[in-house]
């Protein structure tokens, strides 16, 4: 059962009257609570698939649907976390998740509720009413991701989320992400160039092909995982040390380095 | 979140959720392409000078409150050549624009050393910055009543009221151009034994230019407005004091004139500076 | 502290300042009274307009009058040009339809526009209220309008995501958005308001601290003339304090630090 399927997508940008082929002949479905990662050369169209599936941009060949229905337009069955977090800096953390709430008319018992459940789950306790300045960046992506989450949409998008943050916040929050995961799981589309990143989090990771992009490769990271028990290790690190991890990553290193060709020095 | 609590959110979710479908959302932001925003612009244009038409020539407003604006062009045109109240159009642009050249350049060379000596020197700033602050709430043309007292309805008392309004600019942005210089390059100087007249005119000056030159337009700007305020009031000569003399006669289309005058010359004060200001940061590498 | 040493250095040069005034003019007399007033004067000419009457009225009554037609011209300019500037900024049809309108006549200085209004309205109130509203106007709409336009497109696309409805998408974002750089435009307008007002009640008038002025300088009264511009610069000062105070309450999120 798909819940997100680009069938044969193709994209065409027209900057200053030249034609730039973009995608050409996309061909990937998510299933329901299925959690895949694109990655890709930059430049290569992976955040234009997520822009499509948000709602933000249309194909100009082939079909994206989200359950089974076609994407016209954004909406909160489709929640979006951006890589620059893209808060409401004048509205307070609480009122920044609240906000999608109130435009689904969820009464207002229920919305304090949910807004409360959401900062627990992303351990937001104690800062409802701080403005996102006064944040630091992970914490932002926390408000970020628990505006998305609170929705309960249908497919969360994940643009980079945290491309912004230092090594480390980056670290804990693909933990938190993993977790969360496993708590509350969500078909997840997440667009990312880091390749560990990818194979920590995704159930299964799409391979791109530099522009004009295309699904080069689909990698099933699940069933390694599962066979290879690595949710039994908490820590990230002690996950990457592992021969099969460590298989995955290069071989999605080497499928990346042929398509940067001869981009890499 | 436990089982129980997400069961209920999920029924919640559904109940609420599902009752109120889409309203209006927010749509994305229009893009227009240049054809449609000349034509759009063009419509704009032909509406307004076509109401201005309509009540002139309809009679709705008066012919001699409001001449249309054909008249009011054969009129500006007229006046290049004729004169009134003692010079022609051009004659008295050229009077105004001396004024304006005089005090502007006044400003422009009392306020920018004295705005970077500012920067450098903080006893200097101690000092100036409270009188400034005084006199900044003073409207530049509320000088008119001293200027005329201290230099005269001729030459003096306008140039001074155009300093008023040009001088704030001038010394508030070579002070923040200095102020803001990146203190490695000052420590730099100094490390190399450089005397602190030096540093504000090797270092400071060069690395405030860009600030300056965007104070020098604004200056431009409110010392042109300074003028035409000044002229209305006191004095016997320029765009001012034509527009007054023809305001007194009723002379609508002229004083229309004035005005279509005073915005052209304005401009084009304005596109000069513009060009020297890009041309400056094009050179100090900031586009 | 540098704040401390700030004020101390601020008033002993205002002191300085006043030191040298009374030396200047009433001790030794090198500047002569008709020039500049001595203190003395400038209280002499206080206590007339104060208590008494100058130009057909009392300094109250000519503040007050000054005051009216500058919140009156202001209002009316911010109350039209916010908005305008707001829908320009979202609107791109509404932008290219009226910008070219603007282009043509923002060069005309405000200021140019007082012999055209007296023309049309005469010397009362209402020519008077009509180039401040012009004054004002400009920058109400230039700043709206580039508030607006400078709303990152990232939280417009998070806006979209949400499902906001329109009107709450303009109240709690748009607006919110703009609103530091619809203060600066406000600031701005309040400023030419009071430039406009002075040189218009200069040009003609028969209350306002601008006719004060005016005859102030026809009857050659130096005291008087610094008194009008002292009041001006109060007044402006005042009215500026006021719309600080309110942009500071409306934008408390901006000032609250982490």
């Amino acid at each position: 059962m798909a819940s997100i399927e680009f069938s044969s997508v193709g994209k065409v940008f027209n900057r200053a009257g030249i034609d730039f082929v973009t995608l050409d002949g996309v061909d990937l479905s998510v299933a329901e609570k299925e959690f895949v990662a694109i990655v890709g050369p930059s430049g290569c169209g992976k955040t234009t698939c997520l822009r499509m599936a948000a709602g933000f941009e249309f194909p100009t060949l082939g079909t994206v649907k989200v359950n089974y229905r076609d994407v016209t337009a954004p909406g909160p069955d489709r929640a979006v976390v951006f890589q620059q977090f893209a808060l409401f800096p004048w509205k307070t953390v609480a009122q920044n998740i609240e906000l999608g709430l109130r435009n689904k008319g969820v009464p207002k018992v229920e919305r304090q509720e949910r807004v409360k459940n959401a900062i627990a789950l992303m351990s937001l306790q104690g800062y409802e009413s701080a403005y996102p300045h006064q944040l630091s960046g992970g914490m932002q992506q926390r408000v970020a991701i628990a505006r998305a989450y609170v929705l309960e949409p249908e497919v969360l998008l994940m643009d980079e989320p945290f491309g912004a943050l230092d090594a480390q916040t980056r670290v804990s929050m693909q933990e938190e992400l993993v977790r969360l995961a496993r708590v509350n799981p969500r078909t997840v589309l997440f667009i990312t160039h880091a390749v560990e990143e990818a194979v920590y989090l995704a159930d299964r990771v799409a391979i791109m092909t530099k522009r004009p992009g295309r699904i080069k490769e689909i990698i099933d990271i699940k069933s390694v995982r599962l066979a290879e028990k690595w949710d039994e290790h908490e820590r990230i690190e002690d996950v990457m040390d592992l021969e099969s991890f460590v298989h995955l990553r290069t071989h999605i290193w080497r499928s990346l380095r042929e398509e940067k060709g001869s981009q890499v020095h | 979140m436990s089982l129980a609590m997400q069961t209920k959110i999920n029924l919640s979710e559904m109940s609420a959720d599902r009752a109120q479908p889409q309203r209006s959302a927010v749509t994305p932001p229009i893009r227009l392409t240049r054809s449609e925003r000349m034509r759009l612009g063009t419509i704009g244009l032909i509406g307004f000078i076509g109401i201005w038409s309509l009540l002139s020539l309809t009679g709705l407003v008066p012919r001699q409150f409001l001449p249309a604006p054909h008249e009011v062009l054969i009129r500006f045109i007229e006046l290049l050549g004729t004169p009134f109240a003692g010079a022609t159009l051009v004659e008295h642009l050229a009077s105004s624009f001396m004024r304006f050249a005089y005090g502007f350049l006044l400003a422009a060379m009392i306020g920018i050393p004295l705005g970077l000596l500012m920067g450098w020197y903080r006893w200097l700033d101690d000092v100036i910055t409270p009188i400034f602050d005084m006199l900044r709430f003073i409207a530049p043309i509320a000088w008119v009543p001293f200027a005329a007292l201290w230099f005269g309805t001729g030459i003096g008392g306008p140039i001074m009221i155009i300093f008023a309004g040009a001088f704030p600019p001038c010394l508030i942005n070579a002070y923040r151009g200095a102020r803001f210089v990146n203190r490695n390059v000052i420590e730099a100087a100094q490390m190399l034994g450089t005397s602190n007249l030096r540093i504000v005119t090797e270092v400071l000056l060069p690395a405030s230019i860009p600030s300056i030159v965007a104070g020098l337009r604004v200056s431009a700007g409110l010392a042109w407005q300074s003028l035409i305020g000044a002229e209305l009031i006191v004095a016997s000569a320029g765009v001012g004091f034509m527009m007054v003399q023809a305001q007194a006669g009723v002379a609508t289309a002229t004083v229309m004139t004035c005005m279509l005058a005073i915005g052209l010359v304005g401009l084009l004060i304005d596109v000069a500076l513009r060009q020297i200001e890009t041309a400056i940061r094009r050179r100090h590498g900031q586009s | 502290m540098t704040n401390n040493r700030r004020l101390i250095v601020g008033f002993a040069t205002l002191a300085v300042i006043a030191a040298i005034w009374y030396v200047m003019t009433e001790a030794t007399g090198w500047i002569s009274p008709g020039r500049f007033p001595t203190p003395l004067d400038t209280w002499d000419a206080l206590s007339q307009v104060t208590f008494g009457e100058y130009a057909n009225g009392a300094l109250y009554e000519h503040a007050f009058h000054s005051v009216k037609l500058v919140l009156l011209g202001f209002m009316v300019a911010a109350g039209i040009g916010v908005p305008l500037g707001l829908l320009m900024g979202w609107n791109s049809k509404a932008e290219a339809l009226i910008n070219p309108i603007f282009l043509l006549i923002r060069p005309i200085p405000p200021l140019a526009w007082i012999p055209l209004a007296i023309l049309w309205l005469g010397l009362g109130d209402a020519a008077k209220v009509m180039v401040i509203w012009f004054a004002a106007f400009v920058p109400s709409v230039v700043n709206s309008y580039t508030g607006v336009k400078a709303i990152d497109p990232a939280v417009i696309e998070a806006v979209r995501m949400l499902g906001t409805p329109r009107w709450r998408f303009i109240r709690e974002v748009m607006i919110p958005a703009a609103l530091p750089m619809i203060f600066t435009g406000l600031r701005l307008s309040l400023q030419a308001s009071w430039t406009t007002l002075v040189a218009a009640e200069l040009v003609g008038a028969l209350y306002g601290l601008g006719r004060v002025l005016n005859v102030a300088q026809q009857d050659i009264y130096p005291g008087m003339i610094l008194v009008g511009m002292i009041s001006v610069a109060i007044l402006g000062w005042a009215t500026t304090m006021i719309l600080g105070q309110v942009e500071q309450r409306s934008l408390r999120w901006m000032q609250v630090r982490g």
